[in-house]
């Protein structure tokens, strides 16, 4: 019977405690109800806060630029208005055709060497490469109109190649550059080791592993990040206004002067002409448009790639 | 050779049959501090040889140096002679790369490559190492899945990814990628670990038909396991200054009825690890 009790006493100890601890969660229950309620709602505030002006942005936008936007404004070059002919804007086709260029000679500068340099980095420890990583985030950080400078200084002035498309698509390659590297190195770096070590085990020199398991197992994240690139380099203006030179003409040749649709943007802002300010917004809509169809694939890509691995 | 610290490493040659590979007082260490040491055994051709011990006993880092996987760990150091028939593997002319192709690797959880499929899977190791023709990549292919007990489920579906499979079928395409180099030494590290006990007995049922045409080398955890499926055993235990080393190495029989160290029959018992 003795025996009985010893086993029972603690047995009510922890009925007591279980009972104590029960009281107090009930008793906080209430308050942990409420302060959840209230955080919630802050959530809901902070983000009716920041959708508002996106909101209203957006609207401006399409209400704005939806009436300027015809077929002629694709297909046809600017033209200067006149006192007889105040709304003879023309079109962009111009700045669109530069854009296009820009952003397609810029790529193939900059994707390569960008996701040789970030493959380098993740793979390799060495002086040289915490140099460049170094290098790749301090220019990331970098004020655009810096790439602007130095693309004029060095292509348009001493390689004496002229404001040309070439000239601005090496800015804006600068300026992707950094940001592909850092994007590639994230991206192979999450790589499991357990799947080098396959490679390895199987006999692969190291770079056969990069390329052959490596690479197609960090694809995802590599193009997700080269298409955030390319799409802030789309929509800048500070790096190439100061070398292409606004070309009035649809040349997609890379040494011929050309615009961009962000340059028009600018351009036409600064100007007496009511009806080329008005064509600023339509403009605008198309470089929104064609940035959101750019990042909209990346994420197509990317949760595509994911349900393959899944 | 160095003399071995006394009072350690009884070993003997369990058999009389020839030899795959030759361990001599190997000891690996990691900038400077020895992880396993004493190691001297040598491992049976088509026999299944078991590494046991308790955490920290150093079993993986010993197998890990058999086809020297420490080779990019910056720090690690391998000391003494691995023979692979008779050739050292870090001194003798054979190069790392044709070492590996020689000795596979089964790791702890099932690792096929993702974004490939179950074929290109299969024949990875062939392909890494420059084959292209296209025949021979098929048979490859259908010899080692066969050999690894996989073909008759993946027959139909060769060009699905990987990681649709389950994950005991993923480990047994994993043995088939290494079965497919032809190795003559296969070396698995806990590769039932991550498994259900289905998929376990599966892999120790393969690991058993194996033997007959690759020696292996197989780390575990487990002493059933060890004792369901090895025929030699080397016993391996932390020593006080925290790097392992090597108890006995011997027959299982042996390892587990009748050790001659009281320490093994302490573990094989259970009575610590």
């Amino acid at each position: 019977m003795s025996d009985m009790t010893e086993i029972q006493e603690p047995k009510e100890v922890g009925n007591e405690m279980r009972g104590e601890i029960r009281r107090i969660s009930s008793h906080s229950r209430a308050r942990r109800l409420a302060v959840s309620r209230m955080m919630i709602a802050l959530c809901a505030i902070a983000l009716l806060v920041s959708a508002v002006p996106l909101v209203m942005l957006l609207y401006q936008l399409f209400k704005q630029g939806l009436p300027v936007i015809d077929k002629a404004f694709f297909t046809t070059l600017p033209s200067t208005p006149s006192l007889i002919a105040p709304n003879a804007t023309g079109g962009v086709s111009n700045a669109i055709v530069g854009t296009l260029a820009l952003t397609i000679y810029a790529s193939v500068m900059a994707i390569p060497v960008g996701i040789l340099v970030g493959i380098y980095l993740a793979e390799t420890e060495s002086k040289l490469a915490s140099s460049l990583r170094v290098i790749a985030q301090t220019m990331a950080g970098a004020p655009s109109i810096l790439m602007g400078l130095f693309a004029f200084s060095f292509v348009v002035r001493d390689l004496n190649v002229g404001f040309s498309a070439i000239a601005g698509s090496f800015a804006l390659a600068v300026l992707m550059l950094p940001v592909i590297v850092i994007s590639t190195e994230i991206a192979v770096r999450n790589v499991p080791n357990t799947l080098r070590e396959a490679g390895l085990a199987l006999g692969a020199k190291p770079h056969v592993i990069s390329l052959r398991v490596v690479l197609p197992a960090s694809a995802s994240g590599i193009v997700t990040g080269t298409i955030l690139a390319v799409s802030r380099a789309v929509g800048e203006t500070a790096p190439v206004m100061l070398v292409i030179a606004g070309g009035f003409t649809n040349s997609w040749k890379p040494f011929d002067p050309v615009s961009a649709l962000p340059l028009s943007i600018y351009e036409n802002a600064k100007s007496e002409w009511p009806s080329l300010r008005a064509q600023v917004w339509g403009i605008a809509l198309v470089l929104v448009v064609f940035i959101f169809v750019l990042s909209l694939s990346a994420r197509i890509w990317a949760s595509r790639k994911q349900q393959v691995k899944n | 050779m160095t003399e071995t610290h006394s009072g350690t490493a009884v070993t003997a040659s369990p058999n009389r049959q020839a030899i795959a590979m030759q361990l001599k007082d190997v000891a690996v260490s990691f900038n400077g501090r020895t992880a396993v040491r004493d190691c001297t055994f040598d491992v049976a051709k088509n026999r299944v040889t078991s590494l046991i011990g308790p955490s920290g006993s150093g079993k993986t880092t010993l197998l890990r140096a058999l086809n020297r996987l420490h080779d990019l760990t910056s720090g690690a150091k391998v000391s003494g002679h691995i023979l692979l028939e008779g050739t050292d593997v870090y001194r003798g002319d054979l190069t790392v790369t044709e070492l590996r192709t020689r000795v596979g690797m089964v790791f702890q959880r099932p690792n096929p490559f993702p974004t490939m499929s179950i074929y290109d899977n299969a024949v990875s190791g062939l392909r890494f190492n420059g084959i292209k023709k296209k025949a021979l990549l098929d048979e490859a292919a259908e010899t080692s899945l066969r050999a690894a007990a996989l073909w008759d489920s993946v027959e139909g579906r060769l060009k699905v990814a990987a990681s649709n499979l389950s994950g005991g079928e993923q480990q047994r395409l994993c043995i088939a990628r290494a079965l497919a180099m032809d190795p003559e030494v296969l070396l698995m590290d806990e590769p039932t670990s991550a498994l259900d006990p289905i998929a376990t007995l599966r892999i120790e049922e393969l690991m058993t038909t194996l033997k007959s045409r690759v020696t292996i080398i197989i780390v575990t955890h487990n002493m059933q396991q060890a004792a369901r499926i090895s025929d030699d055993c080397a016993f391996l235990l932390m020593g006080e200054d925290r790097a392992g080393e090597l108890i006995e190495f011997d027959t299982t029989e042996k390892i587990f009825n009748n050790p001659r160290d009281p320490r093994t029959l302490d573990y094989t018992l259970g009575r610590f690890g």
